[in-house]
């Protein structure tokens, strides 16, 4: 599966001032692939990635999965994409601090009501992969800043989804964690997912194991 | 189905997520509930607690009126009604109002032609000789009375001693609470009634189903006569019950209102943690309908709940509490207000059309701010934008 922006642009209104996020970008992104978005705060990434979850729509151009446009879909279709092939882990990580990690982890399997046994299972086996088998039970709001980004990483990989999407993985972790989480996206890289991950954290941009970086300012590609 | 399970499980978890609002909603609901069922079971109760006493009456009641006010009757009206087609017995009868200025309210005398049902009577005996009456149980209270207790009572020419000999029991007090039931003798004597004379005749009728053949007959047999059929008296009672619980109702449309105004403000009003866990399951795939029913499910949870919880409690005010502080506007008017425990008589269709008229509004209510969240973009929804 690839992931493809063209001329896409976002703008939003402020009042009566109309913000543009993304500024026409054009950009491709194939299977087995890291890539990484980087610019300072306000530059479009988190906007870009939502974009290329299909989590909004552009105001302009196109974003296409495998060639195919999600742009004209009906919503409905667009939240079954999201679900069947789409992982993303917000920049706050997005874990409802009430339930426990593995519910927050089961919790895109619950509209469908497939949170069955097998579920469970597979949503343990992935804590367990991403060493978090013993906290399954605990409370997300039990968890450090760590814990809880390996674990928003467990939810996104729950459907075993084709594209991956991170907003600032490492903006609230240590280098240790850090690294774990770099190698965790490599491994995911190498399964011949689409990995993305926005960050203005230089320690990532550096990574040996990043396919490409994309830099952003007031939502235009710069190089 | 399957699906929906898995919702409505997520739906139970949210609720007690935000145990603060949820527990807030359902009691401010089951409070609305209680009031209005309890208007309805009182009402209900009462309309039943009626019946049983109108199926005491006679077919017909006749009187007769002069200028407009009630007269008496004599023997020749007694005569001429028992020659009647289709009447089967008249009684004569005595009764009448007496007003007592210590308790500054009309007791009703009913002078005792017949014997009475004679479970009616709690504690004593019904009376045999001059001078023994038997009281409401609500009268004997506030009189402070007892079986073998002696009372002077305001007649029509001077204050007349009797004794009392029974107590009416509590579960008839609709009916007698203001009652004093003495000997025609003493009843002529409190209400200044000439013997040979009557405040009304009862009618028995061959068959009851004539009673508006017979009725628009007797009618036409003397100048003034003005006669009442049971129906009509049943109809009345339903009808006096019902006026009462609608206007009952209609003071307390008002805090339904104030109830549906605040689940407004409360739901549309979206927090910044609903929102952003609408943003977050939107983007890990949940649908809109999916949002949507899972936050109608909710509502639902809270407004049933809440429904039912003031259902039961009214139940229980109604029939275990007797309704302390409603009871007297549904029970009438009369200073003095029947001490009574109400039979539990409750139709399956009472309860359940007061959860409707409760759940329905609140779910509806809601229905259009539970939409506008759903429809909330993923990312708009985590970022704050409406």
């Amino acid at each position: 599966m690839s992931v493809q922006l063209v001329d896409v642009r976002k703008r939003y209104q402020d009042g009566r001032r109309t913000h543009e996020a993304v500024a026409g970008v054009s950009l491709t992104f194939d299977a087995g692939t890291l890539t990484v978005l980087a610019g300072p705060s306000g530059s479009g990434k988190s906007t870009l990635l939502a974009l290329c979850g299909g989590m909004t729509t552009p105001t302009s151009g196109d974003v296409r999965l495998s060639g195919q446009s999600i742009v004209s879909l009906r919503d409905h279709h667009r939240a079954q994409l999201r679900r069947e092939h789409v992982g993303f882990v917000f920049q706050d990580l997005g874990l409802l601090d009430s339930l426990s990690l593995l519910d927050n982890v089961l919790l895109p399997l619950v509209p469908s009501g497939q949170v069955d046994g097998a579920a469970r299972a597979r949503g343990l086996a992935l804590l367990e992969r991403l060493g978090l088998q013993q906290l399954a039970e605990s409370r997300a709001s039990a968890l450090s800043g760590g814990e809880r980004q390996r674990g928003a990483l467990a939810r996104a990989l729950v459907t075993s989804p084709a594209v991956l999407l991170l907003d600032e993985p490492t903006a609230h972790v240590d280098r240790e964690s850090a690294d774990e989480i770099v190698r965790l996206l490599a491994e995911l890289r190498d399964e011949g997912k689409v990995v993305i991950a926005s960050t203005h954290d230089p320690r990532l941009v550096e990574r040996s194991e990043v396919s490409r970086v994309v830099q952003l300012r007031d939502g235009r590609v710069v190089s | 189905m399957r699906r929906h399970a898995a919702l409505i499980g997520f739906a139970l978890q949210a609720c007690s997520r935000r145990a603060g609002r949820t527990a807030s909603m359902m009691v401010g609901l089951a409070f609305i509930t209680w009031l209005f069922a309890s208007v309805v079971f009182l009402t209900d109760a009462l309309r039943h607690e009626a019946r049983l006493g109108i199926t005491e009456l006679p077919d017909l009641m006749v009187q007769r009126t002069v200028a407009g006010r009630p007269a008496l009757l004599d023997a020749t009206h007694v005569d001429s009604l028992t020659a009647m087609r289709g009447v089967e017995s008249v009684t004569p009868r005595v009764w009448g109002y007496l007003y007592v200025p210590s308790l500054e309210a009309n007791l009703t005398v009913v002078g005792l032609t017949a014997a009475p049902d004679a479970s009616l009577v709690l504690e004593g005996r019904l009376p045999r000789e001059d001078g023994e009456v038997v009281v409401g149980a609500t009268l004997a209270e506030r009189l402070g009375l007892r079986r073998g207790d002696q009372v002077a009572l305001p007649a029509a020419e001077r204050y007349q001693l009797v004794r009392v000999v029974g107590v009416f029991r509590a579960a008839s007090a609709l009916r007698t609470a203001d009652v004093i039931l003495a000997p025609e003798s003493l009843a002529r004597i409190l209400l200044g009634v000439p013997p040979g004379m009557y405040t009304d005749l009862a009618v028995e009728l061959r068959v009851a189903d004539e009673a508006s053949v017979v009725a628009n007959r007797a009618a036409d047999l003397f100048p003034g006569a003005r006669v009442l059929q049971r129906s009509l008296i049943e109809r009345t009672h339903a009808l006096t019950f019902d006026t009462r619980g609608g206007m009952l109702s209609m003071l307390l449309l008002p805090a339904l209102a104030a109830l549906l105004l605040l689940v407004w403000d409360r739901l549309t009003g979206l927090g910044e943690v609903e929102r952003r866990e609408i943003g977050i399951l939107k983007a890990v795939g949940w649908q809109t309908t999916e949002v949507l029913a899972v936050r109608v499910y909710e509502q639902l949870i809270v407004a049933l709940t809440g429904a039912a919880l003031g259902v039961a409690i009214a139940y229980a005010y109604v029939f275990a509490l007797g309704a302390p502080g409603m009871a007297g506007a549904l029970f009438g008017w009369s200073s003095l207000y029947p001490e009574m425990a109400l039979t539990p008589s409750v139709d399956a269709s009472v309860p359940l059309s007061v959860l409707a008229a409760v759940v329905f509004p609140y779910v509806a209510v809601g229905l259009v701010p539970a939409m506008r969240a759903a429809l909330m973009d993923p990312l708009d929804a985590q970022r704050g934008r409406t």
